[in-house]
């Protein structure tokens, strides 16, 4: 074979091709424009089935179209923005003056800018201090506050077994009144109101417990419970339920009346196992916080005195020792004694006859350690299991 | 309130762009332009530079337009300033200019699908402009009068001189076999 009849057919063969394909296109072209016949359009969808160079076409002539489109669409908005531009053109560059000097616009157009970032800036710290102060104070005053309830102590002893003298125990093996042999959870101190064994305590000492034992000087112990209970007062009255008890009518009288500032003060009670003398004097008329219902007392006090009597120079009881104030020494809180005896008036009257706790005070014009002597019967220690 | 009024009256100009309406380009062209003209003379631009930074953007918009689902969540202000803010920052980082940026355009939007996006678009129509510019006449025009300016055949066939529609119409085969082997070319290659 000779290669110019190779050439020759090659050359038919691609204009074969040529013309297939310009053929194709546009039968391409008729497809995408709806020029086809229902039975046309079937034929050349088989087609296309059926022969992937055919397909492969197709989706380029979309593609193709496509970007045709769109670079057509695209030309006509960079003229028509173009237009505008130049409409506008001379009106924003006098409007941001100077457009022979572009070089000089940006100084131009840079100072408000900059001062209006400043005042930016400016109103954000101002922000940002506001509200760092704010939270500040909130939290301040959240500390504050924690801080002040943490700073009340109810003044209940949490007993345990060291805490136990040998006199107590001692006590006990001479006593054939035992109390159980375990000292209970807490302890606090409680006195008479009463020859038939009623006894006041604080409320905080007597919550939540199982069984009550009240325990005299002489370490006889008695089961008792609790009969009224004042929350708001913090005060809880308790019966004595032993029959056994015995005791001699009261040496002291309630004194309701307000005690004047500064007045001298004296209280008894278990902070230990024995009994504990302190000595002190009315520093306040208001307990913790203001809190009308107590006196602030300057009298040492410490856990197991809750509940102990506060005593003036006569002898008259004029409130019971509650709690103390964490932070600094020998300031403690007791309730009014005001209090106590609207408790004792809405006690039901077969109960406690009134006449019981209102007695003569036989404590009078005697000399301290008499006073002590004679008190020191009455005030008990009570102890709480939970 | 008024927040929702702009956005109401931003979504009524968007539609407008949509559909070629020449008023609403113009109106957004107007009230935008003179931001992107300030920030662009802040760093360092020309009006130039601003001409075609803002053009570009308004491209990016009109594609958003076009493809129908872009919903608008900010002011449209704030669209064209972001995307406008994003091209420069990349022009500038592509130029050799060490200008330090001032920290509010340091700050990128979450543009970058719609430019990524934008960004194969552009690709596409600078392959089909060197296809077309490297096409010729009267190829180039005949293409376009039938595709862009959809002229009919007859018309074409006058424009052109051709004896019937029919010669026209082979001719404009044969042109537009050139132009996608053309386009096919380039297209591939990136």
């Amino acid at each position: 074979m000779k290669p110019g009849v190779s050439s020759n057919r090659q050359k038919i063969k691609e204009e074969i091709r040529m013309k297939d394909q310009l053929h194709l296109l546009q039968e391409i072209e008729r497809y995408f424009e709806g020029h086809m016949s229902d039975e046309e359009r079937a034929a050349f969808e088989a087609l296309r089935l059926t022969d992937p160079e055919v397909d492969r076409q197709v989706e380029e002539q979309l593609l193709f179209l496509e970007t045709l489109q769109q670079y057509g669409q695209r030309k006509d908005l960079q003229n028509k923005m173009d237009q505008i531009h130049a409409a506008m053109g001379p009106h924003t560059a006098a409007a941001d003056g100077m457009p022979e000097r572009p070089v000089m616009q940006p100084l131009r157009s840079r100072t408000p800018v900059t001062r209006r970032r400043a005042l930016t800036n400016l109103a954000a710290a101002a922000c940002i201090a506001l509200v760092t102060s704010l939270t500040t104070i909130a939290i301040m005053q959240q500390a504050a506050k924690r801080k002040s309830t943490a700073q009340y102590e109810d003044v209940r002893r949490v007993l345990n077994n060291i805490q136990r003298s040998q006199n107590a125990l001692i006590n006990d093996i001479n006593s054939n009144k035992k109390a159980p042999a375990n000292p209970g959870t807490y302890g606090g101190t409680g006195f008479a109101i009463s020859a038939n064994g009623y006894i006041i305590t604080n409320y905080h000492v007597v919550a939540g417990a199982d069984s009550l034992y009240v325990q005299n000087n002489k370490g006889e112990a008695f089961k008792a419970s609790s009969i009224f209970e004042d929350i708001s007062s913090d005060l809880a009255i308790l019966k004595i339920a032993d029959s056994t008890f015995k005791s001699q009518p009261l040496p002291y009288a309630l004194k309701p009346q307000q005690v004047r500032l500064g007045e001298e003060v004296f209280t008894m009670g278990y902070p230990r196992d024995e009994i504990v003398y302190g000595k002190g004097y009315i520093s306040a008329q208001t307990g913790f916080n203001g809190d009308t219902v107590a006196y602030q007392v300057a009298i040492p006090v410490n856990p197991g005195n809750s509940g102990a009597p506060l005593m003036d120079n006569e002898g008259n009881i004029v409130g019971i020792i509650t709690g103390k104030q964490t932070s600094s020494d020998g300031i403690a809180f007791a309730v009014k004694s005001a209090h106590l005896k609207r408790l004792l008036e809405e006690m039901p009257k077969e109960k406690l006859p009134r006449r019981e706790w209102t007695r003569k005070n036989h404590l009078e014009h005697l000399p301290r350690v008499d006073q002590i002597r004679k008190l020191e019967d009455f005030v008990y220690m009570v102890k709480v299991y939970n | 309130m008024n927040d929702h009024l702009n956005i109401a009256k931003d979504r009524g100009l968007l539609e407008g762009l949509a559909q070629h309406d020449d008023k609403a380009l113009k109106t957004i062209y107007l009230d935008n332009y003179p931001v992107i003209l300030r920030m662009v003379l802040q760093n360092n631009g020309s009006e130039d530079d601003a001409k075609d930074l803002f053009q570009e953007a308004m491209i990016v918009l009109y594609e958003k337009v076009q493809e129908g689902n872009f919903d608008l969540y900010s002011k449209l202000k704030t669209f064209l300033y972001a995307v406008c803010r994003h091209l420069w920052l990349k022009k500038l980082q592509g130029n050799t200019w060490q200008t330090t940026l001032p920290e509010e355009l340091e700050a990128t939007l979450p543009l970058e699908d719609s430019l990524e996006q934008h960004e194969k678009k552009d690709a596409q129509f600078r392959v089909m402009e060197q296809a077309l510019g490297s096409l010729g006449e009267p190829c180039k025009t005949l293409l376009e009068d039938y595709y862009l300016r959809k002229l009919s055949m007859q018309e074409i066939a006058e424009k052109f001189g051709y004896t019937n529609a029919e010669n026209a119409k082979n001719q404009k085969y044969k042109c537009l076999m050139r132009l996608k082997k053309l386009f096919f070319e380039r297209y591939r290659s990136t």
